[in-house]
C-alpha cells in the first residue's frame, strides 16, 4: 500500500448493546468510532469493531452479499441489512438511499445508531431469537403438498407468481418493522405469509384452498393493517404486503368469506370508490408520492392493480386527495389484478 | 448424551439432501448447523446445476468434460456416478417444489457454463442455490429432520477407529453436549476464507475438515485451490460465470480482449483455472489496473443487461461503484471453491475411519480432482448429499452400524470444556488479537499460495503458517462470557482454518507439477507419472503438525479418460 499515511474518514457508531442476566434485558448504547470509504459497510464497521476493539460485541453475519439473510437489523431506525447499507449512504442527506421509500430518519449527521431488531426477543447485542419468526414460517407449512388441486403441467411462466417472492432470504427485516406485529405479536407476519404466498401460487401445490382457509383465520392474512412497512424494510424486493393482498383476494374468489377480515371487505368494495377509502394505491401515493410514479414501479403496479377484487382494509380513513385515488381506482379496474399468472420477479432488491 | 442414528454436521445443500435420505428411511437423523440452515453458504450460488437432462445432451459427455476439467486426477468411478445419477438428482428437487426456470415447453431451461461442451446447467433465475436450499430445507420441516440451528461442531468423537458422534455447543448458552450416532456426516462445506480475496461466506472456514482430520479422517486434494476469474476486485464478490456465458468479455487496460492468446477456442469460456493464470498473466505484464483487469458486458446493450443480469449490475453498482452498462468491471481472479476435503471412497464413507461420512464442499469424493467445473458442486452436493445419506442408512441398517456405538461422551466434553476455558483464561497482556493472526494468514497465504505457485513463495507461506500456529498459543479473546459468545466462536475457527492452510501449503510444495488449479512456476508442465495421484493430509498428535500420504486416483478402464492436454 502506498497511501498508508492518509488518515481515512471517520464516523461513530452508535451501538445499543444488551445482555441478559438472571432472565432480564439491561441495554445501553455505547459509542465507537469507526473508519470508512465509500465502500465500507455497516457490517464492515461492526467488523472492524469486533476485530480491533471489542471482540464482545455480538451480531450475526454469514455472506457480507445480502444472500444469506443473518444481519438484519436497525439502523438509523429502520431495519436493513448490515452487509447492504453502505456507511456513506447514511450519512448527510443520503438517508434514504437503501430504502424503498426515501423517507427515512434523519439523525446526526455523523453518528450512526444500530440497535437489534424489533419485535423479537433480543438475545445479545445485536442478536435476537428467531425461533419464532421461523416457528410461524413452519406453521404455514412451508412445503409443496400433494392433493386434489395438483397441476401435472408446469409452463414457463408458471411460477412467475412463486418467483415473485421466492427471493425472500428469511433476513426477519419486514417482520421487524411490522406494525401489526407491535399489536398482536401473534400475528403471523409479513414473511410467513409471503411463503404461503408462493406455495398457493404454485400449480404443483395440491392444498390451495385448504391453506387459503388456514391463512383466513385469526392471525392470518386478515391481520394485516397494510401499513407497507415491510415493503420497504424488504432488501430483496419481495413485497410482501403484495402478496398478502393477493392471497386475500384469493381467498375471497374461492369464497372464503366467514371471516371478520373478507366480510368488512365486502362492506367496503363500494364505499372505495364514492368515499376514497384507504386502499393499496393510495398506500402508494403515500410511499412514492405522486401518481404518475406508480407506472415506472413494477412492484408498486402490481400492488395497486386492484380491479374487480374487493379492496379489503379494517380501517376506514376519510382520504385528502379524493380524486387522485378516484382515478387510480378507475385505472385499476381497466387492468384487474392479475394473481394468476404473470407478475413481476422480485429481482435482486429494491435497494 | 442425546443418541440419534444419523447425526450429519452441516446444513447446507448436502448435509439437508443426506438428512432426507435419513429420515425418510424411517432413521432418528439429526442436522447440527453453526448458523441456520438457510444461511449456508449455498444460498449463495447463482449460477445452477449441471445435468445432462436435454434429450440432445448425454451423461457420457458431462462425464468426459469433468475428468477433462479435473486434469485426469478426479476419480473416474464417481465422476460417472455423478454424471450419470445428475438428471434424476434434478428431478428430484424438481418435484420436491424447486422452482426451476422453464422453457416455453415447459421442460427446465439449460444455460452454457465454462469448460462443457453442452448447454447443460439447469437454474432458477439467478438465485439457483437459495432455490435449492429453501426446498430441501422445506423437506427437513416436512419430514422432521431434527434441527440442532446454531450449534458449533466441537470435536468428532471415535473409538477404536469408529466414528460415534460429535461433541457440540449450543451458541445460544455456550453449553457442550454430546450427539451419539451410529453414523456421523460431515457436510461443512469448504475453507475459502483462507485467502485474501474470495467469494466465499465468512463462515466458510473448514471446521469438519479439520475436526474429522484429528480424529484420524485424512484430507485429500488440498493444494487444488479454484481460483475464480471474476470476483469483484475490491470486494472478491462474485460475478458469475453466467455473465461470461451471456458474451461478456475479458478485456486488459489497453481495452483488447486477451483471451485468445490463451484460449483460442473457449476464449472467456475456457475452464476456470486457464482464465485465471491468463488475466494473472496479464496483470503482471503491465496489462492490469490495480491489480486486476475488466469484465465487460457493454457490448450486450442495455436492455439485456437489465432483463438478464440485474443482480450482477447491482453488486457491480453497490461493491465497485461501476454500471456495468457504462463501464466493465474491475475483476479478478478471486479464491472461490476448494477442491480438497476429507477423503472418502466412492459411496462417501472416510477411507480411514468407519462410520464417518462426508458430502459436498467438506468431501474428497474427487469428482472435481485438481479444478472443478463450473455447475458441478451443487450437482455435486444433490448427488452426493443422496448417495453418502442411503450409503449411511444402509450403514446402519445392514452393516457395521447395526451394532450402534456405546461409547460415554463426557470424557470429550470435559475436554472440550478445558480446552474453552483456557483460552478464555488466556491474558491479554502479552496476547496476541485473533484479528492479527487472521489478516496475516490470509495475506500471505494470497501473496504466496494462490493462482501461481513456487518453492520460494511456498517456504514463505510455511512460515507464515508457522507464525500463525504460535499466535494461536497466545490467543485471547474479549468475550468471557457464555451466551452466544462469537468471539469464542471466530477464535475456533480460525484455529481449523491455520490447519486447512498448513495442509494446503505442505500439499503444494510436496506436488512438483503443474496440474489444474495448481501451478507451479518451478514445475511448469504436469507430470503424469510421479503425480497421477492424491496427496492425503492427516493431523499428527504428537507433532501437532499434518502429515502426508498418497491415495490412488480411482479409474475404470475407460480409454477416453486416459491424460491428454488440455486445450479450451
Ligand atoms: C458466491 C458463490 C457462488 C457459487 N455458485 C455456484 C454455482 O452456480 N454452481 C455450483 O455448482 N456451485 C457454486 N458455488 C459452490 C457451491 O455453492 C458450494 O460448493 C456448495 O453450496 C457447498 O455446499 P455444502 O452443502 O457442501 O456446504 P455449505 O452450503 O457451505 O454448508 C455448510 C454447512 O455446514 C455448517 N457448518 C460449518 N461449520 C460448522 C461447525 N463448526 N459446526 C456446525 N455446523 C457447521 C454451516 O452452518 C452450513 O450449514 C458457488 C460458491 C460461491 C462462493
Ligand atoms: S403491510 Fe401488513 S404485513 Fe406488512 S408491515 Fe404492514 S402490517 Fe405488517
Ligand atoms: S420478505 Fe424481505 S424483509 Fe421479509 S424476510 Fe423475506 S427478504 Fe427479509
Ligand atoms: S451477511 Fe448475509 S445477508 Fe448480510
Amino acid at each position: 500500500m502506498t497511501t498508508s499515511q492518509v488518515s481515512p474518514q471517520t464516523t461513530t457508531l452508535r451501538i445499543l448493546r444488551g445482555t441478559v442476566t438472571n432472565g432480564k434485558l439491561v441495554q445501553q448504547t455505547q459509542d465507537f468510532t469507526v473508519p470508512y470509504d465509500a465502500t465500507t459497510t455497516v457490517l464492515g464497521a461492526l467488523e472492524y469493531v469486533k476485530g480491533e476493539l471489542d471482540g464482545s460485541l455480538t451480531f450475526r453475519r454469514s455472506c457480507r452479499a445480502s444472500i444469506c439473510g443473518s444481519c438484519a437489523m436497525v439502523v438509523n431506525g429502520r431495519s436493513r441489512l448490515a452487509c447492504k447499507t453502505k456507511i456513506t449512504d447514511l450519512l448527510g442527506g443520503n438517508e434514504g438511499k437503501n430504502i424503498a421509500s426515501a423517507e427515512a430518519t434523519v439523525g446526526d449527521a455523523n453518528v450512526i445508531e444500530v440497535g437489534p431488531q424489533r419485535n423479537q426477543p433480543v438475545l445479545k447485542d445485536l442478536v435476537v431469537d428467531i425461533a419464532p419468526f421461523y416457528q410461524k414460517v413452519k406453521d404455514i407449512l412451508p412445503y409443496v403438498q400433494e392433493g386434489p388441486e395438483q397441476e401435472e403441467h408446469v409452463t414457463k411462466d408458471s411460477f412467475s407468481q412463486v418467483n415473485m417472492v421466492s427471493n425472500c432470504i428469511m433476513c426477519g427485516a419486514c417482520y421487524s418493522d411490522c406494525t401489526a406485529m407491535v399489536e398482536n405479536p401473534s400475528f403471523i407476519g409479513p414473511a410467513a405469509l409471503a411463503k404461503a404466498y408462493r406455495f398457493v401460487s404454485d400449480p404443483r401445490e395440491g392444498n390451495k384452498t385448504e391453506r387459503l382457509k388456514e391463512l383466513s383465520e385469526k392471525n392470518g392474512i386478515w391481520d394485516c393493517t397494510r401499513c407497507g412497512m415491510c415493503i420497504d424494510a424488504c432488501p430483496k424486493g419481495v413485497a410482501p404486503m403484495e402478496a398478502i393482498v393477493k392471497l386475500r383476494s384469493l381467498a375471497m374468489e374461492a369464497g372464503i368469506t366467514n371471516n371478520d377480515g373478507a366480510r368488512h371487505a365486502m362492506v367496503f368494495k363500494d364505499d372505495i370508490a364514492t368515499w376514497g377509502v384507504l386502499n393499496e394505491p393510495f398506500m402508494l401515493l403515500k410511499t412514492k408520492g405522486i401518481l404518475g410514479s406508480i407506472a415506472q414501479i413494477p412492484n408498486a403496479l402490481n400492488l395497486a392493480k386492484v380491479g374487480k377484487i374487493p379492496n379489503p382494509f379494517p380501517f376506514d380513513h376519510k382520504v385528502d386527495k379524493l380524486d387522485e385515488v378516484k382515478a387510480i381506482y378507475a385505472e385499476l379496474k381497466k387492468n384487474p389484478l392479475d394473481v394468476k399468472t404473470k407478475a413481476a420477479d422480485s429481482g435482486p432488491g429494491a435497494g | 448424551m442425546v443418541k440419534h442414528d444419523i447425526v450429519i454436521i452441516g446444513a447446507g445443500l448436502a448435509g439437508l439432501r443426506a438428512a432426507f435420505e435419513g429420515v425418510t428411511a424411517g432413521l432418528n437423523t439429526a442436522v447440527v448447523s453453526k448458523i441456520h440452515p438457510l444461511r449456508s453458504h449455498s444460498c449463495a450460488a447463482q449460477g445452477g446445476v449441471n445435468a445432462a437432462i436435454n434429450p440432445k445432451d448425454d451423461w457420457h459427455h458431462h462425464a468426459y468434460d469433468t475428468v477433462k476439467g479435473a486434469d485426469f486426477v478426479g476419480d473416474q468411478d464417481s465422476i460417472d456416478m455423478m454424471c450419470a445419477e445428475a438428471p434424476q438428482a434434478v428431478l428430484d428437487l424438481d418435484k420436491m417444489g424447486c422452482p426451476f426456470s422453464r422453457e416455453n415447453d415447459g421442460t427446465i431451461a439449460q444455460r452454457a457454463f465454462g469448460g462443457q461442451n453442452f448447454p447443460r446447467t439447469a437454474y432458477a433465475a439467478d438465485r439457483t442455490g437459495h432455490a435449492m436450499l429453501h426446498t430441501l430445507w422445506e423437506q427437513a420441516i416436512k419430514y422432521g429432520v431434527h434441527v440442532y440451528d446454531e450449534y458449533f461442531l466441537m470435536e468428532i468423537t471415535s473409538d477404536a477407529g469408529r466414528a460415534t458422534g460429535a461433541v457440540v455447543m449450543d451458541i445460544r448458552s455456550g453449553k457442550l453436549q454430546h450427539l451419539q450416532a451410529k453414523a456421523v456426516c460431515v457436510a461443512t462445506g469448504g475453507y475459502g476464507r483462507m485467502f485474501a480475496a474470495n467469494t466465499n461466506a465468512m463462515t466458510n472456514t473448514g471446521d469438519g475438515i479439520a475436526h474429522a482430520m484429528r480424529a484420524g479422517a485424512p484430507a485429500a486434494d488440498l493444494e487444488f485451490v479454484q481460483f475464480h476469474p471474476t470476483g469483484l476486485l475490491r470486494s472478491g464478490i462474485l460475478i458469475s460465470e453466467g455473465v461470461r456465458g451471456e458474451g461478456a468479455y475479458l478485456i486488459g487496460a489497453d481495452g483488447q480482449r486477451f483471451m485468445q492468446k490463451y484460449a483460442p477456442n473457449k476464449l472467456e469460456l475456457a475452464s476456470r483455472d486457464v482464465v485465471s493464470r491468463s488475466m494473472v498473466t496479464e496483470i503482471n505484464n503491465g496489462n492490469g489496473q490495480n491489480g486486476g483487469v475488466f469484465l465487460d458486458v457493454r457490448h450486450l446493450g442495455k436492455a439485456l443487461i437489465l432483463e438478464r443480469l440485474p443482480q450482477i449490475r447491482q453488486l457491480a453498482m453497490d461493491f465497485e461503484g461501476v454500471d456495468p452498462i457504462d463501464q466493465p468491471i474491475p475483476v479478478r481472479p478471486t479464491c472461490h471453491y476448494t477442491m480438497g476435503g476429507i477423503r472418502t471412497d466412492k459411496l462417501g464413507q472416510s477411507i480411514a475411519l468407519k462410520g464417518l461420512f462426508a458430502a459436498g464442499e467438506a468431501a474428497c469424493v474427487s469428482v472435481h480432482g485438481a479444478n472443478r467445473l463450473g455447475a458441478n458442486s451443487l450437482l455435486e452436493t444433490i448427488v452426493f448429499g443422496k448417495i453418502t445419506g442411503k450409503d449411511m442408512v444402509d450403514f446402519v441398517n445392514n452393516r457395521e452400524g447395526r451394532d450402534g456405538v456405546a461409547t460415554d461422551g463426557s470424557h470429550a466434553v470435559a475436554k472440550v470444556s478445558a480446552r474453552i476455558a483456557a483460552l478464555k483464561g488466556r491474558p491479554r497482556e502479552g496476547g496476541v488479537r485473533q484479528n492479527t493472526i487472521r489478516d496475516t494468514l490470509v495475506n500471505e497465504m494470497q501473496e504466496n499460495c494462490s493462482v501461481f505457485r513456487d518453492e520460494a513463495r511456498l517456504n514463505q507461506a510455511w512460515a507464515a503458517i508457522q507464525t500463525a500456529k504460535a499466535g494461536l498459543a497466545k490467543l485471547y479473546v474479549d468475550d468471557k462470557s457464555e451466551a452466544f459468545n462469537t468471539d469464542v466462536i471466530t477464535a475456533l475457527e480460525l484455529e481449523n482454518l491455520v490447519l486447512m492452510a498448513e495442509g494446503t501449503v505442505a500439499t503444494a510444495m510436496e506436488r512438483k507439477e503443474s496440474r489444474g488449479a495448481h501451478s507451479r512456476t518451478d514445475f511448469p508442465t504436469r507430470d503424469d507419472e510421479n503425480w497421477m495421484t492424491h496427496i492425503t493430509a492427516g493431523y499428527d498428535h504428537a507433532s501437532k503438525g499434518v502429515v502426508l500420504g498418497r491415495d490412488a486416483v480411482r479409474t475404470t478402464g475407460n480409454p477416453q479418460y486416459a491424460p491428454a492436454e488440455r486445450k479450451y
